[in-house]
């Protein structure tokens, strides 16, 4: 306050000088033209008028260039710490011929608020010692690695995670470190190798990946993230972490475990009952009477329905697990529905129905896995049985469809569907309606073909009419258009039958 | 599987007679796969035991091995590494066939699928497509 009252006074001062200096000169410009030039009233009038406005203006523009000093001089020292301007320079306040002592007082105020600020600022700007101890201490496992795939850094997540010491691992190929098994041929090492041919910067990740431990640590099932940039400052090209899921993926698998031991155990009498079946055909063709001989088929025909509904049940798991894998392959498709009706035709048989098929000419090949791809036949036509009513026969028919895909019905003439139930057809356990009471069937067929058709890329429907009958289709996408999708799926090492696999060649999809 | 019960089925070349060493536990199995190859005209051998089955194996007497995985003293994966391995096994003729009805482990099939030359699923198949199976080997 003190300061102000000083810039008071001297604003004061100012004025009452300049009003003396101008009214001084009035005064003498008036007694000179007065009473030693003697001039005449009117032009000594008209000369102080004319005087006058001159030293106004003088008056004002030294006064008000004086008094702008102080705020001038404010002005410049709040530009000088402004973040957004740039090239101010501080004020000279020494020059300054009013208000210095404010202004000096003011400026120092406005530059200690200006270093708090920078102060603050600069502690929400981390520093590398905060990226580090960020990197030390995150509480996930963390590997930077060189363009060798060296580890040249590891935090103690990581460390803890693998159970060597921090300096242990520096220095160490990765691989030597974490011996990982990934669930598809997509791996770490794969990715490497191509990103650093032809990116600059890309990221990856990968689920269920199981780290194979040495000693007696437990196994460990992770999801990865990778992130690599050739141009990373150091030679640190790669980062990877590691988010373990050991937890939750071993609950997985031994939920996974739990159905493939219990289809273990039911497959081994299935075979041995089909076994028997078959060698009782061979040995009594011809020696049983008719009904014993409808008996006979009927029983093989019941094994080899359970024998596939068996396999329902583990690829289900499998579908709900995101474990289904698919060998997708160029096949024959009149053959596979040939193979599919001979399979099926005993059941139809001894159900009174008889499957029929037409198989479109020239119809291209198919990318299928003949394996998954069998079971959807199996289910629609399986379908088409338990629901065929009245009706005898059930119609197979393959075509080419307008979008170039390979379209395959399966229609037949029993007591259809009403609309209220088709939305919930391929949903898991849903059963239908059409006759609860006498018809059997876990809801999981349609579930299931729905899942392995579209892991296909092709896709399935149906229409329906209740009493009479419904046409379910699928479509599979030809094997010239897969291979040109999936021409990075190299693998070349199998071929996998309807029943099996021999060697040979195939695409991956899951 | 194209054939059907009841088909005579018969090596390509009848003069050489087959020899198949069906390594399995269950001995029902055995006696079925047994009667069936018996038919087409291989000779079949049956280990229910893995150990003897190895043994029997790394004689290289044998074309066709039938190997179950589940199988007593040396799992099938161990058979088919120690038949694989050139330390173990010098010289093996015989084409190996995985037949099981268990379902592997991810990790598990790939390690099969590198080593063997086929795999079926017992229960999807009748000891007769089974000897169907065999002959598209050949």
């Amino acid at each position: 306050m003190e300061h102000l009252a000083h810039l008071s006074r001297q604003i004061k001062a100012s004025l009452i000088i300049g009003l003396l200096v101008s009214n001084g000169l009035l005064i003498g410009a008036y007694w000179l033209s007065a009473t030693m030039f003697g001039l005449d009233a009117w032009v000594i009038l008209a000369l102080l008028i004319l005087l006058t406005i001159v030293l106004s203006l003088v008056v004002a523009a030294i006064l008000g260039r004086l008094f702008m000093q102080p705020a001038k001089a404010l002005w410049q020292v709040i530009l000088h710490v402004s973040p957004s301007e740039h090239g101010v320079a501080a004020p000279n306040i020494e020059s300054l011929k009013i208000g210095r002592e404010l202004v000096a007082n003011l400026a120092s105020q406005v530059y200690g608020l200006a270093n708090v600020v920078a102060e603050s600022n600069k502690k929400s700007e981390p520093t590398e010692q905060d990226y580090g101890f960020a990197a030390t201490n995150l509480p996930l496992p963390l590997f930077v690695l060189d363009a060798a795939e060296t580890i040249q850094f590891a935090n103690t997540a990581a460390a803890v995670y693998v159970g060597q010491p921090i300096a242990e691992l520096q220095g160490k190929n990765i691989y030597m470190v974490l011996d990982m098994a990934f669930p598809s041929e997509s791996t770490l090492d794969t990715w490497l190798k191509n990103v650093k041919t032809n990116n600059a910067t890309a990221s990856e990740s990968w689920e269920r990946v199981r780290l194979n431990v040495i000693d007696n640590h437990p196994t460990r099932l992770f999801d990865l993230a990778a992130y690599y940039n050739k141009d990373n400052p150091n030679h640190q090209e790669t980062m990877l972490v590691l988010f373990d899921h050991t937890k939750q993926y071993s609950q997985d698998d031994q939920a996974i475990s739990f159905i493939a031991l219990s289809v273990h155990e039911l497959r081994t009498p299935l075979t041995l009952l089909r076994g028997y079946i078959e060698a009782f055909e061979e040995e009594l063709t011809g020696q049983l009477s008719p009904q014993m001989n409808d008996f006979m088929q009927k029983m093989s025909a019941t094994a080899q329905q359970l024998t596939a509904f068996v396999n329902n049940i583990l690829n289900v798991a499998r579908v709900d697990d995101d474990q289904l894998e698919l060998r997708l392959q160029e096949e024959d498709w009149s053959q596979i529905i040939d193979s599919a009706v001979a399979n099926l035709s005993l059941r139809a048989k001894v159900r009174g129905i008889s499957l029929q098929s037409q198989v479109a000419p020239d119809l291209p090949k198919v990318g299928v896995d003949r394996l998954s791809i069998h079971e959807v036949i199996n289910n629609l036509v399986d379908n088409a049985i338990k629901y065929s009513g009245s009706s005898t026969s059930i119609l197979i028919d393959a075509h080419l469809s307008k979008e170039g895909l390979v379209e395959t019905t399966v229609q037949d003439k029993g007591v259809g569907i009403g609309a209220d139930i088709m939305p919930n057809l391929f949903t898991k356990f849903y059963r239908d309606h059409r006759n609860r009471a006498q018809i059997g069937g876990t809801g999981l067929g349609l579930y299931l073909s729905k899942a392995i058709v579209t892991a296909h890329g092709g896709n399935i429907w149906v229409r329906s009419k209740p009493n009479e009958g419904s046409t379910f289709g699928f479509t599979v996408k030809p094997y010239s258009q897969l291979a040109e999708e999936l021409k990075n799926g190299d693998n070349k090492d199998i071929v996998r039958g309807a029943h099996g696999w021999i060697k040979n060649h195939s695409l991956y999809r899951r | 599987m194209d054939n059907q019960p009841g088909q005579t089925i018969q090596p390509d070349n009848p003069q050489a007679v087959k020899k198949v060493l069906c390594i399995e536990d269950e001995h029902f199995i055995g006696e079925l796969y047994d009667r069936a190859l018996s038919n087409a005209g291989y000779k079949m051998t049956l280990a229910v035991d893995g150990a003897e089955g190895l043994k029997l194996a790394q004689t290289d007497e044998f074309d066709i091995i039938l190997l179950d995985l589940m199988v007593p003293t040396i799992t099938g994966i161990e058979i088919l590494r120690a038949l694989r391995d050139p330390a173990q096994t010098p010289h093996l003729k015989a084409k190996i066939i995985i037949t099981t009805n268990l379902e592997q482990r991810e990790d598990v099939r790939a390690d099969i699928e590198k080593q063997a030359d086929g795999y079926v699923v017992k229960a999807e198949l009748t000891p007769h497509e089974l000897v169907g199976v065999l002959l598209k080997l050949a």
